[in-house]
């Protein structure tokens, strides 16, 4: 054995690092399969982690890639606040405080404590998006100040407690929340996965024995730390930076920076958040644990992105961030929209190593989630109705490669676009056009990607709200390339009368306006003399790029 | 004459036969698959067997032409017809990703490029009346390009299509005089069912394969034909049902699936002989583990499936695949041995095979743990190299510090636990407990790793059908015509029209009967099923409940809530409900022609030698059976090989084996 350790063989540890991943998959199937909300089914708005005693990650399945990492700092950090005998066989604890967990309330992480032979041996973790927890508008609030507004907060709390429930506990939590009986099967259905993590472990330490799995354990952690750090150490020493902001905050109009400083020095990465915004007024604020996740998919998209996540993994990166900073938000900052922040964040990083590692990065995509929501009453069934949708936009090209057009944003999990069939049948408004936005990607060598236009004809009156991002700082390119379109949304009242907004809070507006949002295009890599000409004309065939651009931008007449 | 009932299985290796006489004698034949004119090899097949092809009374065989039309991207150049101002939508593509870590991320590639969409001007309303009417000097436009380029195929996907077809009609019709000899898809004729990229996925794929597959099925009649068989050409559908060619060359996409859906339909076949309700069917071939599932003997269909990424709405019979077989590869990271994904397929192929593989394999360590012998493969005509598996074992071995055997037995441990936790996760997702089901195992490696799994399942019983390496092309004897109808059809439970329902399902009734006639099945041989895909309002996927034309609508509701339950472990009665699609399952009774196994009296005894197979690091010595020898249902026990022409059945000791009326081998654990 090349370093191992004793008790283990490899063949019992390969078996063993495969059924950590078997475990977490089939408690993610449990949790998908049981769940009562349609975005934890479909929209797979959840996270599962099965994790070692001490709370670290042994498998792991994600729906959202932003929540890497995130259940086992939530273990660690409950364990700080009240010790680890906190955790007794039977219990169930969850948590949503913003300032611990780092997310937004209506993330909820469920721990479960696993128990074997009397000694506490491991951790069942999930995280899944409840439609609602009892904040002053249903589901997320746009215009929030304060978190007291956003909903119930949770610091960790058992609902369970030596196997039995608190009645208390679950009374609250149905009669604080608009969907009470959705939110209390969720909850089981989160208690079910981590059953399934329970047994399923149980059951390996019943077949291999407490010291061979836990000496596998060592081993499996070992060897995705040397190919973590046999990964650092090829990124040339330095100090990357990157800046950019935020539009605005959603309640004031100030621009929101977000400041960075990467430290690569031998085989540790070490980030600095000093300089990023104070915490805002409005809701783009998020808790430290949140800002860990982040950067840890930030590092993740750059080293060993293939690999699946233990305990051995993230252990060359350090992360600071200023306390009462939009990155290290404090009591009371309101969080509602806290993945914008992240996102920028995500991009910067991956801008600050372009120099450091030119293969790996690509410029800067599209941003963030781009949300159009409109309500109103349908008067084909005079029932109330609620759109919400996310926008997919340009991704950034690479250097060998072209950003792909319209794709959802980084932070996103398995975000689908909504078909005009289905849109049309179950709300009051058209679909004019959907369409790739020809010309939006940034130019270069390689072309970043296009963005998105989706157009909305209202068909009753109705009250929109956007949250549109990324105008001031849009996507940038790299090595030459050249920066994608910002955003635009452009609203055309009935009597032909147009506005330009990109955040507004339940505006009202008539039937026959028509809202036109177009996302932005990715950044472009390499000066654009290098593009070759045939890819340009493909690019005009395809309506990519118009004759136009092609002219202008690249020297290349396609007739 | 004797008159065969004979099938055929068109891999991309080799094609598998097998031949029924009318006594119930059954015989399997292999050659080689000639992928230039798959008809060569199938003709080649058919005269190493019978007399002549004019003895066959029943043909049916599955084709991987359309498939390999689409995996090589040689199908016909297509142009795709969409709804102007949505066009986009197609090459959009729902705008999600499937890798979450990966920066360089690029949606799957379509069949057609967006400068071949065109937009033409029509628009329907959601309840389907119409907006815009159908601007026909947009179809001039495009027969001009057809025209101009030689283009074979067109596809057509307009919005709301599922809901009024007319657009398309009228479009078929305009481009059919102008177009005489071209392929036309319509989106409504593949599904009709709401989500547009996802039909117009679909009608792409049946347009960009459709002249491949016709040319394939006009070339097999031709050259049948000409070899004397003049009997109808069955093809094996994606549905797990057979066609006619006729219909084959009207819906070719219904033929992309046609090869291991053979299997699944085998197993059902198999639950129906043995009284056994639940079975877990595994396909262990040389690249990859097929898993299916038989539930309450019902094999588990699903509405739509997809390829390389691609969406299809198309009824077919749900097959999971992982990247395991015998040709994965044993390999060192950071110090830590893996097993796979990388394959060494059959070019190289285990180093075994001689063919200059070096590296170990699944394979390389069955031999080297004897539990293949260097003649276990095609009935001893390809002989094994146990030295090269050897050498290939210990170089991997060395540096981990294991002795070759170790490394042997943990390559078939490691692979082993794989398939198992891919085939428990699969179960989870479908509430099922695995412990309640059967094994039944085929493939060519899947009878040797049969025990092994269901002990990692806590599965007590396996069974190792006849002919094991030719499963799939016995399981398509056993199947019927088949032909799948939907219609869209939303409704609030609460407020379904009986009389709009009863007409729906009159039409659908009326398409089966239609498709039937034209497949030549007597009226006493037609069966219709119907089923309603409903679902809470608010969700997105349904769950398909089979009702008859007298349902109430109570009842179907309590069978969808008690469905619910079953699936995802809650129902809730209070909640409102939704229809959303009606379907219709068209099926023409065949004649099975199957009769009893019948033990025929041997010379020999079953035991022909005895060779050392590892097991839990002990070299054991264990009889070796020739499955062909059997006389009766006497009980063995392991350790024990069986050995037969297409497989190697391994049995452990601690475990007991017989052979069942039906000449299956029955594997059980001794208590």
């Amino acid at each position: 054995m090349a370093d191992g350790v004793r008790g283990a063989s490899p063949i019992t540890t390969e078996i063993l690092r495969n059924a950590f991943v078997s475990i977490a998959e089939d408690m993610n199937a449990a949790l998908i399969r049981s769940a009562y909300s349609p975005l934890i089914y479909e929209g797979k708005d959840c996270a599962v982690a099965l994790l070692d005693q001490d709370g670290n990650v042994l498998g792991q399945s994600l729906g959202v890639p932003l929540f890497l990492g995130n259940l086992s700092l939530c273990v660690q950090t409950t364990a700080e606040m009240h010790g680890w005998d906190f955790f007794q066989e039977g219990d169930v604890i969850f948590l949503n405080d913003s300032y611990i967990a780092g997310t937004h309330l209506n993330d909820v992480t469920v721990i479960q404590p696993i128990f074997w032979r009397g000694q506490r041996v491991g951790f069942s973790t999930s995280r899944a998006h409840w439609l609602d927890v009892g904040g002053k508008d249903t589901s997320l609030s746009i215009d929030s100040t304060e978190i007291y507004q956003e909903g119930m907060r949770w610091a960790p709390t058992k609902v369970y407690e030596g196997g039995k429930p608190r009645r208390d506990i679950l009374d609250f939590l149905r009669r604080n929340s608009r969907f009470g009986a959705t939110l209390i099967g969720d909850l089981h259905a989160q208690i079910a996965a981590g059953e399934t993590g329970e047994q399923r472990l149980r059951a390996l330490l019943d077949r291999f024995g407490y010291d061979t799995v836990q000496a596998a354990r060592q081993e499996i952690f070992g060897q995705s730390e040397r190919l973590e750090r046999e990964a650092v150490r090829a990124i040339p020493d330095g100090v990357y930076t990157a800046e950019g902001c935020l539009d605005n905050d959603g309640v004031g109009a100030a621009p929101v920076p977000v400041k960075l400083k990467i430290v690569i020095d031998g085989d540790s990465v070490a980030l600095d958040l000093e300089g990023s915004a104070p915490q805002t007024r409005g809701s783009v604020n998020c808790g430290f644990t949140q800002t860990i996740s982040a950067a840890r998919l930030a590092f993740k998209l750059l080293i060993n992105p293939g690999r699946p996540v233990d305990g051995g993994t993230f252990h060359t990166l350090k992360v600071a961030a200023p306390p009462n900073s939009i990155f290290n938000a404090q009591e009371p900052a309101a969080c509602a929209w806290y993945f914008s922040s992240l996102g920028l964040l995500i991009d910067l990083f991956l801008k600050a190593m372009a120099p450091a590692m030119p293969d790996q990065v690509a410029a800067a995509h599209y941003g963030d989630s781009m949300v159009i929501s409109f309500n109103g009453v349908d008067s084909r069934t005079r029932e109330r109705f609620l759109v919400i949708e996310a926008t997919t936009g340009g991704w950034g090209a690479w250097a060998r490669g072209d950003g792909q057009d319209s794709l959802i944003n980084e932070v996103n999990g398995s975000f689908r676009d909504l078909p005009v069939e289905i849109f049309e049948h179950k709300y009051p408004a058209r679909i004019l056009k959907y369409a790739i936005r020809t010309d939006s990607g940034g130019a270069g060598q390689f072309r970043g990607g296009n963005g998105t236009v989706r157009q909305y004809q209202l068909m009753d009156d109705a009250n929109l709200s956007l949250w549109f991002e990324r105008s001031v700082t849009p996507a940038w390119g790299l090595s030459g390339g050249a920066a994608g379109l910002g955003p635009e949304v452009v609203i055309q009242g009935p009597d032909g009368a147009e506005e330009r907004l990109l955040k507004v809070n339940a505006k009202p507006l008539k039937a026959g306006t028509v809202i036109t949002v177009s996302s932005g295009g990715g950044g472009g890599f390499g000066p654009v003399g290098l593009r070759a000409a045939d890819q340009v004309r493909s690019d005009v065939q395809n309506r990519f790029v118009s004759p136009a651009a092609a002219a202008a931008t690249y020297g290349v007449t396609v007739t | 004459m004797t008159e065969y009932r004979v099938s055929a299985d068109i891999g991309g290796t080799f094609t598998d036969f097998v031949f029924e006489d009318e006594a119930g004698h059954t015989r399997i034949g292999k050659v080689p698959t000639t992928p230039q004119n798959p008809s060569r090899g199938v003709l080649d097949g058919l005269n190493a067997e019978l007399a002549s092809p004019g003895e066959i009374g029943f043909f049916v065989h599955g084709t991987t032409v359309g498939l390999n039309a689409f995996l090589e991207r040689r199908g016909a150049r297509t142009l795709l017809l969409m709804t102007a101002g949505v066009s986009d939508s197609y090459t959009i593509a729902r705008g999600h990703r499937t890798h979450l870590y990966q920066l360089q991320y690029r949606k799957p590639e379509q069949l057609v490029p967006r400068r071949d969409v065109h937009e033409i001007r029509e628009r329907l309303a959601w309840d389907g009346s119409v907006i815009e009417p159908l601007n026909e000097d947009d179809l001039q436009a495009v027969i001009e390009t057809v025209r101009a380029q030689g283009v074979s195929a067109l596809a057509v996907c307009f919005l709301h299509a599922f809901t009024n077809p007319d657009h398309e009609h009228r479009a078929r019709d305009v481009l059919r005089e102008a177009l005489p000899g071209v392929s036309i898809s319509l989106s409504s004729d593949i599904a009709r069912e709401w989500r547009e990229y996802e039909r117009a996925s679909s009608v792409t794929m049946d347009a960009y394969i459709a002249p491949v597959v016709e040319l394939y099925l006009k070339t097999l009649r031709a050259e049948l034909s000409k070899a004397g068989m003049d009997k109808t050409i069955h093809v094996m559908r994606s549905n797990g049902g057979v066609m006619t060619d006729r219909i084959a060359r009207d819906q070719p996409i219904s033929t992309l699936l046609s090869g291991p859906v053979g299997g699944a339909i085998g197993c059902v076949q198999l639950s129906k002989d043995t009284g056994r309700p639940n079975l877990l069917g595994v396909d262990m071939g040389g690249t990859s583990f097929d898993l299916t599932l038989v539930v309450d003997g019902q094999p588990q269909l699903s509405t739509e499936t997809s390829l390389e990424g691609l969406p299809l709405l198309m009824s077919v019979v749900d097959i999971h695949t992982i990247g395991t077989g015998g040709g994965s590869i044993a390999w060192i990271e950071a110090g830590g041995l893996r097993v796979g994904p990388k394959s060494a397929g059959s070019q190289p192929g285990p180093a075994c095979y001689g063919r200059g593989g070096t590296e170990p394999t699944v394979t390389d360590a069955n031999l080297y743990l004897g539990r293949l012998a260097t003649n276990s493969l095609l009935g001893g005509r390809m002989s094994l190299d146990a030295e090269a598996a050897g050498v290939a074992i210990a170089k991997l071995a060395r540096p981990l510090g294991m002795s070759d055997l170790e490394l042997a037995e943990g390559v078939l441990a490691i692979s082993n636990a794989k398939m198992a936790d891919a085939m428990r996760t699969i179960t989870v997702e479908k509430g099922i407990d695995p412990r309640e089901f059967t094994l039944v195992a085929y493939g060519g490696a899947g009878p040797m790793h049969a025990v092994e799994l269901a002990f990692e399942l806590d599965i007590r019983e396996i069974l190792i059908p006849r002919f094991p390496g030719t499963f799939s092309a016995w399981g398509m004897l056993r199947s019927d015509i088949r032909s799948d109808f939907s219609t869209s059809f939303f409704a609030p439970a609460d407020s379904v029209d009986p009389q709009a329902m009863r007409a729906a399902c009159r039409s659908l009734q009326d398409q089966g009967r239609a498709l039937l006639e034209q497949e030549d099945v007597a009226p006493e041989e037609m069966v219709f099923a119907l089923s309603a895909d409903l679902r809470y309002v608010g969700q997105e996927y349904t769950l398909s409940i089979p009702f008859t034309p007298d349902s109430a609508v109570a009842d179907i509701l309590g069978a969808f809530h008690g469905a619910h339950e079953r699936r995802f472990g809650h129902a809730q009665p209070q909640n409102p409900v939704e229809f959303v699609n009606l379907r219709l399952a068209a099926v023409g009774r065949l004649s099975r022609g199957r009769q009893a196994f019948a033990f025929t009296p041997q010379a020999q005894s079953p035991v022909v030698g005895e060779r050392d197979v590892t097991f839990a690091s002990q070299a054991v010595r264990a009889k070796i059976y020739n499955r062909a020898l059997f006389t009766d249902q006497s009980r063995y026990a392991g350790p024990a090989v069986i050995e037969e022409e297409s497989a190697t059945t391994v049995v452990p000791p601690g475990y007991a084996f017989q052979l069942d009326d039906w000449g299956n081998i029955l594997i059980q654990k001794e208590a």
